[in-house]
């Protein structure tokens, strides 16, 4: 079952990498949250406990619910375009994502052979890192950078369930609300931007500079 | 549990109080007092008077008290200057900062000392990455365009750094797989002592990750541009402390994965990687002395400088090793120093340029001579201390197995400091005849007792050298294996 | 048994050849009553094609013999192309190893040579059309071997018939699997059919056409021939679909073949509602449109081979 959660979390990084909406961005964070959801109660489907639900459960009202909702209010507020204009075109780009994911995959069917690793989530999860850096790297928007940045922390979530790490959960809560924080802030500052920088581009941004 | 309500659970309550009552007056004495309490406690575990039991995710080995005690004291130095220079002016927005500005000191009091004390890798990173969140608000204190964007920069880059260093963490748990060690969490006691059964490639993968991901908080090239803005732009009591102790905690972090390396056979290339490292941040730092013309920035790639020394003398090891610890501790008081005076050029002239600034040394002459001394004493003059552990730290190289690195080092800092060196004698020294500025004679602050308090301590401990200091040094340096 | 395959290859064949052009009534009729109108009736490309086989055929004065011979192989490697396709589970006519390779080139050769008399024309219109067909060609050829090979990968087959057979619904993932790889193959066949939102088959304005641009200057037989190959494109592109779900069906020939033919008119009011709902991709979103596509199917041929 993880593997098909994985798949379709892949072929929602296809789906970001072509996009050019930003309701689009936040629609699949949402479902990737979702899909992480899931995959975390799935382990625990035949005997329920309460206990093995509190973490599902608050990833899923932090990635699905609160964070989307955040973005999208500063959208709301920022008043941007409503789609963006990419650097480099989405073909090439969608061309470079699909390279990188071959690379990937190949990489991870070799490592799984010598260390014990489930290799579909393993690559689903270093891919979605990767996904997120390039978003970060050829997406000049702002807002973009963000769900970029949230695209990649849902990657390593992915890649940490498939190593299987034990963290006490009061870490992984502390994690989760960290990756809050840190989205509010970023808003609180992207507001500020809008309002006082002209134009919500990392090429606005060009003050600090030697 | 003394010593923890002492340390941890004071500044919680600290916080929660700033964050309720409204006077500053109240706010300043008890943040003042808790880091107060913070600095006796941390310095009494120091000299062994208290023997700390703590909780079994909490450690308190020799490197925590050395660290633990770096960061109290540069926090209560900060919280001593802290209320005078909020008393002084600034533009009417920054009015707003001021309510949350002892809350958020506190909490950063709190989660630094989680992570410097903490025994799990996971709570360190979660410790960490409450550390950043605490400081960016602080960094955007004067409210205008620049430190906004330098607010955006560094949080971005540094989440983004923290999120490669979990990934590094996550390296870790694989390399344990399949040996003592698996689906045990990530205690550093029990990794450091199972060192040898862990998987040597995702060892090093975790180990590159950690570092790059880690050093873009610690401030050393490739990943230091977002350090260096944000330091330049936020107010200059803030810039001490990120300076002083926010490198140093994320410092740590890389010490704990090196510790877990040092006996297994990653070690000589995560020594490369750290002799990479501080040796690009000094050719970075070399390039950008030519250009830089914010006087601030100086002092921040100053910090790139020195903890690329720093990172040198670790990856070095042998007495490079020791010399880098000793280190640590001079630049943290030293950038002290250097920022409080640079924050009082800084009101006077209210500019941040080099060109400026003029006469400092005749307008201020308190802050302009501390200036200098501190200019003098973080390039290496004696006898203050830094003169003598980067003479530690060349000696180790020399006779390491590059004695040409140091060459190519010596270099660097010989124009480092010329570069450095002509800025700051520009602007104490040149006569502008067209400056408009405040000339009435500047009064004797809290701030100048401070730095003069701080000098001399800097020199006092370089020279008395005081046993407990060398005692926990070398014991951290058996820790980490180091043959001397 | 032998003859039982060749008599129900030989009905296949011509079930596809006589109800092709139903299908596309069928679709067209969807439409008109999605958007309020009572539209033509079902028959009516029969009608359409009755017409156009009674009219006289003109050709331009620049055109060569391409122009003359281009309808006519087009429709031969059409029907061939449609022998080899398994309708209801029947073995198809022709079915040898490899015929995967087969299939896709012969539908290649058809469309080169369509490319080919439109250019032959003359006319900077039928140009235009030549040069965007040739354009998403060449993009949408990959889906075709990612997908559809990568089953054959799995599989270890390489003749359709044999592909299509050894799909067996068992496990979750591998119906994941399928309904993923039918959504390539949907795309693939709105791509080579001109439908929405690839190709608009209604407008005949520059900006909006692609197929029906490079056919605008033929008449009377060649026009016949021209139009009767597209509808059978569509059915074979259809039966490709439907055969992925048919193993839903039993292997009983005559109710395979009716539930067969009931998932096709399925499929094709989901295409008429596709078509009703979307508009045109603009001209140059449709490479990374049909890039998306490809790229699902390296994802599955990916997970599915490297985790055999």
């Amino acid at each position: 079952m993880e593997n098909v959660l994985s798949i379709l979390f892949c072929l929602s990084l296809f789906y970001l990498a072509i996009t050019l909406r930003l309701r689009t961005y936040v629609t699949f964070l949402r479902m990737q949250g979702i899909l992480l959801s899931v995959l975390l109660i799935f382990p625990f489907i035949n005997h329920f406990s309460v206990h093995a639900l509190i973490i599902p459960a608050i990833l899923f009202v932090v990635k699905v619910v609160l964070i989307p909702k955040y973005i999208n209010k500063i959208i709301t507020d920022m008043d941007i375009r409503k789609s963006i204009e990419p650097t480099i075109q989405q073909f090439s780009f969608l061309l470079i994502v699909i390279f990188t994911m071959i690379l990937i995959f190949l990489g991870s069917s070799v490592l799984s052979k010598s260390t014990d690793i489930a290799p579909i989530p393993f690559a689903s999860g270093f891919s979605a890192i990767v996904v997120g850096l390039y978003i970060i790297i050829f997406r000049k928007s702002l807002i973009v950078h963000v769900v970029g940045f949230l695209v990649l922390e849902n990657g390593i979530f992915l890649f940490g369930l498939s190593v299987a790490s034990e963290m006490p959960m009061l870490i992984e809560i502390g994690t989760l609300l960290d990756v809050f924080v840190v989205v509010f802030l970023m808003g609180i500052a992207l507001n500020k931007i809008s309002t006082t920088i002209s134009g919500s581009d990392a090429t606005a941004l060009r003050r600090l500079k030697d | 549990m003394l010593e923890l309500t002492l340390l941890l659970i004071l500044p919680v309550l600290a916080t929660l109080i700033c964050s309720l009552i409204k006077s500053f007056r109240l706010q300043y004495a008890i943040t003042l007092s808790v880091a107060g309490l913070h600095l006796l406690t941390s310095f009494a575990i120091f000299i062994n008077i208290l023997q700390p039991t703590l909780p079994y995710f909490f450690s308190t080995d020799a490197l925590s008290k050395l660290f633990i005690l770096v960061l109290s004291n540069v926090y209560f130095w900060v919280v001593l200057v802290s209320y005078s220079f909020l008393k002084k002016d600034v533009p009417l927005k920054g009015q707003r900062s001021k309510k949350y500005y002892f809350a958020l000191l506190n909490f950063y009091l709190l989660a630094n000392s989680i992570a410097i004390l903490s025994n799990h890798f996971g709570m360190y990173w979660v410790a960490t990455e409450a550390t950043t969140l605490s400081v960016a608000p602080l960094i955007y204190y004067y409210r205008n365009k620049e430190s906004l964007e330098a607010l955006w920069k560094y949080l971005f880059l540094v989440s983004i750094g923290i999120a490669l260093a979990f990934l590094g963490i996550l390296f870790l748990t694989l390399s344990a797989k399949g040996g003592v060690l698996e689906g045990k969490q990530l205690f550093f006691s029990e990794f450091v002592r199972q060192a040898k059964s862990l998987n040597p490639v995702w060892l090093k993968a975790s180990f590159i990750f950690i570092f790059v991901g880690l050093s873009t908080k610690i401030g050393i090239a490739p990943m230091h541009p977002g350090d260096v803005d944000a330091t330049s732009n936020a107010p200059s009591p803030i810039a001490a402390l990120m300076s002083g102790s926010l490198r140093v905690t994320a410092l740590l972090g890389v010490l704990r994965i090196f510790q877990i390396v040092r006996f297994t056979p990653t070690y000589d290339f995560a020594r490369l990687i750290l002799i990479i490292g501080g040796v690009l941040s000094l050719i970075v730092t070399f390039i950008f002395m030519f250009k830089v013309k914010n006087y601030k920035r100086l002092l921040a790639y100053s910090s790139v400088e020195h903890l690329g020394i720093i990172a040198l003398g670790i990856g070095t090891g042998g007495i490079a090793f020791i010399g880098a610890l000793y280190h640590i501790i001079y630049n943290s008081i030293n950038k002290i120093v250097l920022f409080l005076s640079a924050g009082n050029v800084h009101l006077r002239y209210k500019t941040r340029q080099i060109d400026g600034v003029s006469s400092a040394l005749n307008i201020l002459p308190w802050s302009g001579w501390l200036l200098l001394l501190a200019f003098f004493a973080i390039s290496g003059v004696p006898p203050f201390g830094i003169f003598f552990s980067e003479l530690k730290i060349f000696e180790g190289i020399l006779f390491s197995e590059n004695p040409w690195l140091l060459a190519m080092v010596m270099f660097l800092l010989l124009f480092i400091f010329i570069n450095m060196g002509k800025k700051i004698f520009l602007m104490l020294y040149r006569k502008d005849d067209n400056l408009v500025v405040n000339t009435e004679k500047e009064k004797f602050d809290i701030s100048h007792f401070v730095s003069i308090l701080l000098l001399v301590i800097l020199i006092a401990i370089a020279v008395f050298s005081p046993d407990v200091l060398s005692k926990n040094i070398l014991a951290i340096a058996k820790d980490f294996g180091v043959k001397l | 048994m032998e003859i039982i395959n060749i008599i129900q290859g030989a009905i296949s064949l011509l079930l596809i050849l006589a109800l092709a052009p139903m299908l596309v009534g069928i679709v067209n009729k969807q439409k008109a009553v999605f958007t309020g109108r009572i539209g033509a009736p079902i028959l009516q490309p029969y009608y359409d094609l009755k017409r156009l086989f009674r009219k006289e055929t003109i050709n331009a004065n620049s055109s060569s013999m391409i122009s003359r011979i281009s309808p006519v192989i087009n429709i031969v490697t059409v029907i061939l192309a449609a022998a080899m396709l398994p309708v209801g589970f029947a073995k198809p006519l022709i079915s040898f190893n490899g015929d995967i390779i087969v299939f896709a080139y012969i539908l290649g050769l058809a469309r080169f040579f369509q490319i080919l008399a439109a250019m032959d024309i003359g006319s900077s219109f039928e140009g235009m059309g030549a040069s965007r067909e040739a354009t998403f060609a060449v993009f949408a050829e990959p889906i075709f071997f990612f997908t559809i090979g990568s089953i054959a990968f799995i599989s270890n087959y390489t003749s359709i018939y044999d592909i299509y057979q050894s799909i067996r619904l068992d496990n979750l993932s591998f119906i994941i699997f399928i309904i993923v790889c039918s959504t390539s193959v949907s795309i693939l066949a709105i791509t080579e059919c001109s439908r929405m939102p690839v190709d608009d088959p209604n407008t005949h304005l520059e900006l909006t056409m692609i197929h029906e641009v490079m056919i605008l200057d033929n008449s009377g037989i060649d026009l016949f021939l021209y139009q009767y190959s597209s509808y059978i494109k569509l059915a074979i592109y259809a039966i490709l679909e439907t055969s992925f779900f048919y193993p839903l069906g039993v292997k009983n020939y005559p109710l395979g073949l009716l539930i067969f033919i009931v998932i096709i008119l399925f499929l094709s009011v989901a295409l008429a509602l596709a078509e009703t709902i979307t508009a045109r991709f603009k001209l140059k979103s449709i490479p990374q449109y049909l890039l998306f596509a490809t790229a699902i199917g390296i994802l599955n041929l990916l997970i599915y081979t490297f985790t055999k």
